[in-house]
């Protein structure tokens, strides 16, 4: 089992370590191969892992010490659980077929060692992020996906504006480390130790304050890392790097690190004060609501994904917070499927249509060039949208429903949730089936300003399996009245992570009236869709400069919020620090030194040891001084 | 007070004086005269003390070889002051300008030399009266310190053979438009005397 | 009883330090040489004080090589000032300045 569980793990890091150091002494294919090899040998040692892993076993694997500091003992431990391995399948399955996509999409492109090397790196801190047990190890992990991300935004480093949006991801994620550390530090200084199992184990007995803080510290963590509200800004602008990055980092894996550290750490916000729970849910739910709104006024096709992306982990934190981890996992699994499905179908797109992301730039054109796209892409926007029976409609169905059930506890707060999700799912329907209509139906509102290229047909055949998945993965964990009717067993994922929900259980009507809303919500969002943008209709590009849609588009000023409230504030103090004590203090006092040095050497030359004359002067004094000296030593 | 004490303190101020007036001529060969007149009441007091043949060496070596070694610089290099009469009395306060300071330390040095002998003038070392004949320095020397003798005649026969090669005739780069081979002197003495130099 | 060693030492002392001013502030060449020469003198003076004091013979031996080495001194002494005045044509020591930077 450790076995293969390294090989799960460190299976892409020799890939990156290859490929680092002898990348580009391979022919290209070769170097592209042993990449996606790699990821291979780690989604093989997942499925063999998982494999050997008996029902509700929970393993802790001690790898090796890390270090020993003032009572803190890290070591690289991993907890494999059923979670750990339906997580660590998912990120090797989803990146594997992310990597061999790439392999046609990143065929022209220069830094094609670099793009793998980063990609494998990726994989193994993902996989870390996935398996670790210590937290500390999580950590490294952790930072370690947010260095690969800084990175591979910035990958086409020629350009400014992508390293400036490679600068701002890693900086806004930074903040949410800092929580991190901060839970840490809390943490240790309870309990002295770092592991999730004791943790888990421990949280009842523990104290609920402490319990409290460290849950929403570790929910500012999770904020930073998934894109959510307040810490949000970074990922609209990260769709500067790849499209195949966006949807490795910006749909599977990356942002949903920040909600499956909060599924594994389940047990403290369980057990902490009812509060953080809410906090969590609140967040989510706020933060798909905003995101929503932005996303349907959008017109970069990468952009509306973006935000749709940030609205769908705002869906996973509801879960969380409604007391639904196994819902919230089960959601993440969905959108992996069909939002990085999604993003490459959107990247093949702008391949073809060299690089033209606005979508009232696209049209029924799109369909003639690239065959198959269109469906490809409507699986996953239906996914996204909610329709049944895709498998969108049984996740987010699931997450909602739990939402009404605390909803009906009466308490204020769940019933802004509620509501705030319920509305979110309208405007998801909406704005997916937007951009599936504007990019791919109909005449474009505006006359296409680029050419087109001719893109390897295999590049949409690999996405494939993720369109399949984003119909059926719904599967999954069908609730028990569809579970008959299909012949599944119901609740499987439920009762595989062995995390039953703790939210309670409302009355029984709460399950029907749930399904049957999120499919009204669905339809009638397509219907909306269809009646503002269906192909027949003449699209008019929206003036994106006034009002409430300049509001949106910005992501309700948040943007321009941290601007002008925070970065430059703090340049500006910067610049002052750098004028008065750098300059003015430091420096002068180092080069004032300097010139003193040089003014008492010039002064003392002056005293005139150019001429005998001098020379014999000097020898009296020194003379006498010698004598006086002595004399008064004498005396004494 | 004896009668070696009256001379000595005596022989003591003459001495001094004769120095002071010494050091402090600008001319030359005054300041040569008065040295020699310095060295004799040298002379005077080492007889005072016991040392004959040092007093006679004392005139034979210093005042006859050595101040007479001088005269002969003085002639060959000479330089005497010839400056229009208003600049002397600024130079003469220049000259004492430039003493004022060293004087000074000087003292400070003298005080300090005290200092370090214990001057105590209620007790003193006394000195008796004695005499070492010719005779016994003499033996002395030649007896118990010969080898110091041969190393004083061998410095001094390399001072005669540095003398004589210092001495040579012009190299090329004193004067380059001079042939060599020959004592320059005709030079007329130069016209700035070099105490005016700042 | 002459004289207290001491007020000799004195004396000696005083000899002494004109002979150093006189070297430090002149700025002739030969009027050095002759502070040299009166200091050279003092430090005889000490010597044969002390040889009385000590009743020893070696204090007057001192003085013999004193001179002769004064001697020896003063020969190549002047014949270096001589080459000095043949470059520079002066006797000023401050004229000597073709090492200054």
């Amino acid at each position: 089992m450790t076995a293969t569980l390294c090989l799960t793990l460190f299976a892409p890091l020799a890939g990156a370590l290859i490929l680092a150091l002898g990348g580009r002494a391979l022919p290209r294919a070769a170097s592209g191969l042993l990449a996606c090899l790699a990821v291979g040998a780690s989604l093989a040692g997942a499925i063999l892992s998982w494999a050997q892993l008996k029902d509700g076993q929970e393993l802790a694997v001690h790898l090796f010490n890390w270090f020993e500091a003032g009572g803190l003992r890290v070591s690289a431990t991993l907890l494999y659980n059923p979670l750990c391995a339906a997580m660590t399948t998912m990120v090797a399955f989803v990146s594997l077929i992310i990597h061999v996509h790439s392999l046609y999409f990143m065929r022209d492109d220069d830094g094609w060692v670099r793009y793998f090397c980063y990609l494998n790196l990726f994989v193994f801190f993902m996989q870390s992020i996935a398996m670790a047990d210590d937290l500390v190890f999580l950590f490294m992990g952790w930072e370690g996906v947010g260095f690969c991300s800084f990175s591979l935004i910035g990958f086409w480093y020629a350009e400014p504006k992508n390293v400036l949006a490679g600068n701002k991801a890693f900086l806004v994620t930074r903040i949410g480390d800092v929580a991190f550390l901060g839970a840490l530090a809390v943490l240790f200084s309870a309990t002295g130790d770092l592991s999730i199992q004791h943790l888990s184990g421990n949280a009842p007995v523990m104290a609920a304050g402490t319990l409290t803080l460290v849950g929403l510290l570790l929910l500012v963590a999770a904020t930073g890392k998934s894109a959510q509200l307040p810490l949000l800004v970074w990922l609209p602008d990260a769709m500067a790097g790849p499209s195949p990055v966006s949807a490795l980092i910006h749909a599977a894996t990356m942002v949903t690190a920040g909600v499956y550290l909060l599924i594994r750490t389940f047990p403290v916000l369980l057990h902490a004060d009812a509060v953080a729970l809410q906090a969590v849910a609140v967040v989510g739910a706020l933060t798909a609501f905003v995101a929503a709104c932005s996303a349907l006024v959008q017109h970069d096709i990468k952009r509306v994904l973006a935000w749709s992306t940030i609205s769908q982990v705002g869906y996973m934190f509801l879960g969380v917070g409604a007391g639904d981890p196994s819902g919230s996992f089960f959601h993440l699994l969905v959108h992996a499927f069909f939002k990085s499905l999604l993003f490459m179908v959107a990247g093949i797109i702008i391949q073809a249509l060299d690089e033209e992301h606005d979508i009232f730039r696209m049209g029924a054109r799109v369909r003639g060039l690239v065959p198959g796209a269109a469906l490809a892409f409507f699986c996953g926007a239906a996914a996204l949208a909610g329709l049944p029976p895709f498998a969108g409609y049984f996740s987010k169905g699931r997450i909602l429903e739990n939402a009404l059930n605390m909803a009906q506890t009466g308490q204020g707060v769940w019933i802004f949730v509620w509501a705030a999700g319920t509305l979110t799912a309208l405007l998801t329907a909406v704005y997916s089936f937007r951009v599936f209509l504007l990019a791919f139906t109909g005449r474009p509102a505006q006359p296409p300003e680029t050419g087109t290229e001719k893109t390897p047909a295999a590049m949409l055949h690999v996405l494939w399996p993720l369109a399949l998945l984003a119909v059926t993965a719904g599967l999954m964990d069908l609730p028990a009245h569809f579970a008959h009717l299909v012949g599944v067993p119901a609740q499987w994922l439920d009762h595989m992570t062995g995390l039953v929900p703790a939210a309670p259980h409302g009355a029984e009507w709460t399950g029907t009236v749930a399904e049957g809303l999120d499919a009204g919500l669905a339809v009638l969002g397509l219907v909306v869709a269809l009646a503002l943008y269906g192909p027949w209709r003449e699209h008019r590009a929206p003036a994106p400069d006034r009002g409430v849609a300049r509001f949106l588009l910005n992501g309700w000023g948040l943007d321009a919020l941290y601007m002008n409230g925070v970065a430059r504030p703090y340049v500006r103090a910067a610049s002052r620090v750098w004028q008065n004590v750098e300059d003015r203090l430091v420096d002068a006092a180092a080069l004032g030194l300097g010139s003193l040095a040089l003014r008492a050497g010039g002064r003392l030359s002056k005293w005139g040891i150019e001429r005998l004359s001098n020379y014999l002067l000097w020898l009296l004094l020194g003379m006498v001084a010698m004598l006086v000296v002595m004399a008064a030593i004498g005396i004494r | 007070m004896t009668l070696y004490a009256v001379l000595f303190y005596a022989l003591a101020a003459v001495t001094l004086f004769c120095t002071l007036v010494a050091v402090t001529r600008r001319v030359l060969v005054h300041a040569v005269v008065w040295m020699v007149g310095s060295l004799l009441g040298t002379a005077l007091i080492f007889l005072l003390l016991g040392a004959p043949l040092l007093a006679g060496f004392e005139v034979i070596i210093y005042a006859g070889a050595i101040m007479v070694l001088f005269l002969f610089a003085i002639m060959l290099m000479a330089q005497e002051p010839n400056e229009p009469p208003e600049v002397r009395s600024m130079v003469r306060r220049r000259l004492r300008a430039r003493m004022f300071w060293p004087t000074v330390w000087a003292l400070a040095g003298i005080i300090a030399c005290m200092a370090l002998i214990s001057f105590d003038p209620t007790n003193t070392t006394p000195l008796t009266a004695g005499r070492v004949s010719p005779r016994a320095l003499g033996a002395w020397v030649f007896g118990n310190a010969w080898p110091a003798v041969e190393i004083v005649s061998l410095l001094l026969f390399a001072a005669l053979a540095g003398a004589r090669y210092l001495g040579l005739p012009l190299v090329r780069s004193d004067h380059p438009e001079k042939m060599a081979g020959s004592l320059d002197m005709d030079q007329p003495p130069c016209a700035v005397n070099p105490e005016d130099q700042p | 009883m002459i004289v207290p060693l001491e007020h000799v030492l004195l004396f000696a002392a005083a000899l002494f330090f004109i002979g150093l001013v006189t070297v430090v502030s002149r700025r002739n060449l030969i009027m050095i040489l002759l502070g040299v020469e009166v200091m050279l003198n003092a430090a005889g003076v000490v010597f044969v004080a002390a040889a009385l004091r000590w009743w020893d013979i070696a204090g007057q031996g001192m003085v013999l090589f004193i001179m002769g080495v004064a001697a020896a001194e003063i020969a190549v002494g002047l014949t270096l000032v001589f080459r000095v005045w043949r470059r520079t044509r002066s006797l000023n020591p401050d004229s000597l300045k073709t090492l200054k930077d």
